[in-house]
């Protein structure tokens, strides 16, 4: 009997028990031979020899189909022997009177062989495509689960349950996390140890199957198949192998299942990614909804807290002089409280990042005035000296917001410069930016709280009792960042302090002169 | 006074800065009707027949901007906005739908009653006369000149034409867009550093500190405005 063809039958036909396949399929062979012998010896008076034979070759199909090819080669040899022995005259000897009963052997022995093999095969066949087909239904049944899998440890599960389902393996999932690592999937979420990390990761970065075949990796009976997903490989997924090596047949099962994990992943990632995008327009679409409520509705009251104070302090003659003065001091603070509302609002809008920019090139001249009108109150009698450039471009910029870094910063100077003190606006070219600062000739800045002052909550000096809450310079901080400028704060060389900050020039639009020239004729 | 008593309608949905508008409103001399809501104020506007529309945008059943369309349709009379919105888009909105003017809350009452007479003013300057004086200058529309402390001043005709635009809507904010299309045409209206720079030109020639102009003023991402 042959040993290595035995072995290939255990292997293809695969469900049948070793040990039963080995020793009762030929037990079996052999009994079906005797009872053909029994069977047949009181029909050898009745029936032509050549009839006997048919019913060997039966028991021989019989056999192969029921039993598989090695039993029925065995069938094939015991037949013809037992033929021999049994009918073939001088009976009970396996010698033979008639030289024709020979080719009898010979045929019969041939015709067994080769239906047993026929049959046998076509049995296989027929197995292998049940087997095929349950493989195709339970993947197909594991492809229905992982569809309807939320969460990516819903989908490691299914394929873990799977893979020991059909191949009695044991599989581990691991993902990238923020850092680049692969950290392995599910609740007792463990990093891989050094050896299985590594190829791992060759496995992620190269998005190739790593196992043994792999350089370094014979000992270790461990398939690392990459998750690749149509945009990117999105995982590993490591299959503990038994000790017998995976058939090409296996070997594709398991990579059609990290495939079909991995298109769940990445889709779980997409929606995941969907969720947080809507999640951010939901949110900022309240804070937007939020902040312009907020704003109407403290600014309704500081509106009637000006005006009231306001009328009251302008009935004139008949109001006592220090009654005048204290609806004054009520309306002022309602102002200051109104600035103070707004600084907040505009840097929790700043803050939150969704500013639109409404940039328009103009020239900086008409911003420095119309900021100068805005705080003329707030000066109070301290001169202001204009020293721009001439010549200078056309920049682009948020007129709005500009006037406002503009404003914040006068109104700082103004602050902390004596009542006759001076504030100095200026503008120069350098380079690709133009520079704006604002100085004063007051107390200047304390060393050191240059750049603190710029964040929110700081002031220049922490004990002074002027009002502000510094939130205006870290405003300004926000808005000439978002224009693409710097700015900063220092001590002038002769006293005082100096906050500029920067505006890129960018490329102004030309200004047609032909076309300035023509539309001036079509008027005149 | 010898002119009739003005009257102003005032829409505002709160009752306090109703009342204090009021006040201020009467102390200058005109007779003051008030409404709650732009219904209301639709039809007293149209009863009344006011001088002066005071108008607060956020109101609550219905859109100043809508508001101001369809007085729009059947009178021409000056409003003034109030506006407790920062977003200088709902400003630009309003004046562009026919609006004279506007107020961000708050506002002290000596702002409110300088562009309450502005307006009041304007009207009854209507049909006036063709010389318009400011500071040292002097403009007439009837010669087509422009005089500085006695000077004559050459302006292009794009400078001329732009400055005889703001004069007839003095005390009118105008917007970027009004100025570029009644100037240079529908077609520029996105070409405001034109505009800008025109402007420029005019505060050079006109004003006697161009950085910080008395007349020719900036309502900044609005508009400009003239002011005598």
């Amino acid at each position: 009997m042959n040993e290595r063809m035995q072995s290939r039958d255990e292997t293809e036909e695969g469900d049948l028990q070793p040990g039963r396949t080995r020793l009762s399929g030929y037990a079996y062979a052999a009994a079906a031979c005797l009872a053909t012998t029994l069977l047949a010896t009181p029909l050898r008076d009745l029936f032509d020899l050549a009839n006997i034979v048919m019913l060997f070759l039966l028991t021989v199909v019989l056999v192969a189909v029921r039993l598989g090819r090695g039993p029925a080669v065995a069938a094939a040899f015991l037949s013809v022997a037992s033929f021999d022995f049994f009918f073939v005259p001088p009976r009970f000897s396996f010698a033979v009177s008639d030289a024709q009963y020979i080719l009898t052997f010979a045929v019969m022995l041939t015709v067994a062989l080769i239906t047993g093999q026929l049959t046998a095969r076509l049995r296989l066949e027929a197995k292998a495509a049940s087997g095929r087909e349950r493989r195709a239904r339970a993947l197909y049944g594991m492809a229905r689960d992982l569809s309807g899998a939320l969460t990516v440890e819903q989908a490691a599960d299914i394929a873990r349950r799977f893979i020991h389902d059909t191949l009695a393996a044991n599989t581990m999932l691991y993902l990238p996390i923020g850092t680049g690592e692969l950290k392995e999937a599910g609740d007792t979420a463990g990093i891989p140890d050094g050896i299985t990390a590594r190829f791992a990761h060759l496995a992620f970065r190269s998005g190739k199957a790593v196992g043994p075949g792999t350089p370094d990796i014979e000992h270790r009976p461990i398939l690392f198949l990459p998750l690749s997903a149509p945009m990117r490989v999105r995982g590993v997924m490591t299959v503990t192998l038994g000790e017998s090596p995976l058939l090409p047949e296996q070997r594709q099962l398991l990579e059609t299942v990290a495939s079909l994990v991995a298109i769940v992943i990445e889709r779980l990632h997409y929606v995941e990614v969907a969720q947080e995008a809507l999640l951010g327009v939901e949110s900022e679409r309240l804070r937007n909804a939020l902040l312009s409520a907020v704003s109407h509705d403290l600014r309704t009251p500081l509106t009637v807290l000006v005006g009231l104070s306001d009328s009251l302090a302008m009935t004139g003659e008949g109001l006592p002089r220090n009654m005048k003065e204290t609806a004054e001091a009520i309306r002022d603070e309602a102002l200051r409280m109104s600035r103070l509302v707004s600084n907040l609002l505009d840097m929790a809008r700043l803050q939150a990042g969704d500013v639109r920019l409404r940039k328009d090139w103009q020239p900086l001249e008409e911003i420095v005035g119309s900021s100068l009108k805005h705080v003329e109150a707030l000066l109070q009698g301290r001169s202001v000296r204009i020293d721009l450039m001439p010549g200078l471009p056309l920049l682009e910029f948020d007129a709005v917001l500009i006037e406002r870094v503009l404003c914040n910063l006068i109104e700082n100077a103004a602050k902390f410069t004596p009542a006759d003190g001076q504030v100095t606006i200026a503008a120069r070219r350098r380079d690709d930016f133009v520079e704006i600062s604002v100085s004063d000739n007051g107390p200047g800045l304390v060393q050191g709280s240059e750049i603190a002052i710029f964040e929110k909550f700081m002031r220049g000096q922490p004990e002074s009792a002027k009002a502000g809450v510094g939130l205006g310079l870290a405003i300004c901080r926000s808005i000439v960042e978002a224009h693409g400028g710097r700015i900063w704060a220092e001590n002038r060389s002769e006293g005082g302090a100096r906050f500029v900050f920067t505006l890129p020039i960018g490329e102004p639009p030309t200004v047609d002169d032909m076309l300035m020239a023509r539309i001036e004729g079509e008027v005149s | 006074m010898s002119e009739p008593t003005p009257i102003v309608v005032v829409v505002e949905d709160e009752k306090q800065i109703r009342r204090f508008v009021r006040t201020a409103l009467e102390d200058e001399g005109c007779r003051v009707f008030e409404a709650e809501t732009a219904a209301r104020g639709l039809a007293e506007a149209g009863t009344r027949k006011p001088a002066l529309v005071v108008l607060d945008l956020g109101l609550p059943d219905r859109d100043g901007v809508d508001f101001i369309k369809d007085l729009r349709g059947w009178s021409s009379v000056p409003v003034i906005v109030l506006s407790a919105r920062s977003e200088e888009s709902d400003k630009i909105a309003a004046l562009d739908a026919g609006a004279d003017d506007y107020l961000s809350k708050p506002f002290g009452v000596g702002e409110l009653l300088a562009r309450v007479r502005a307006m009041l003013r304007r009207q009854i300057a209507v049909g006036g006369t063709s010389v318009f004086e400011f500071s040292d200058v002097r403009v007439d529309l009837a010669s087509r000149t422009v005089e500085r402390s006695g000077q004559p001043v050459h302006l292009t005709p794009i400078e001329y034409r732009l400055l005889t635009h703001l004069l007839a809507n003095s005390g009118k904010v105008l917007t970027h867009r009004q100025l570029l299309k009644e100037v240079w045409g529908p077609s520029y209206v996105d070409s405001s550093h034109y505009l800008r720079i025109y402007v420029g030109h005019l505060r050079q020639k006109l004003e006697a500190d161009p950085t910080r102009p008395r007349h020719l003023l900036t309502e900044t991402g609005v508009g400009y405005r003239f002011q005598p």
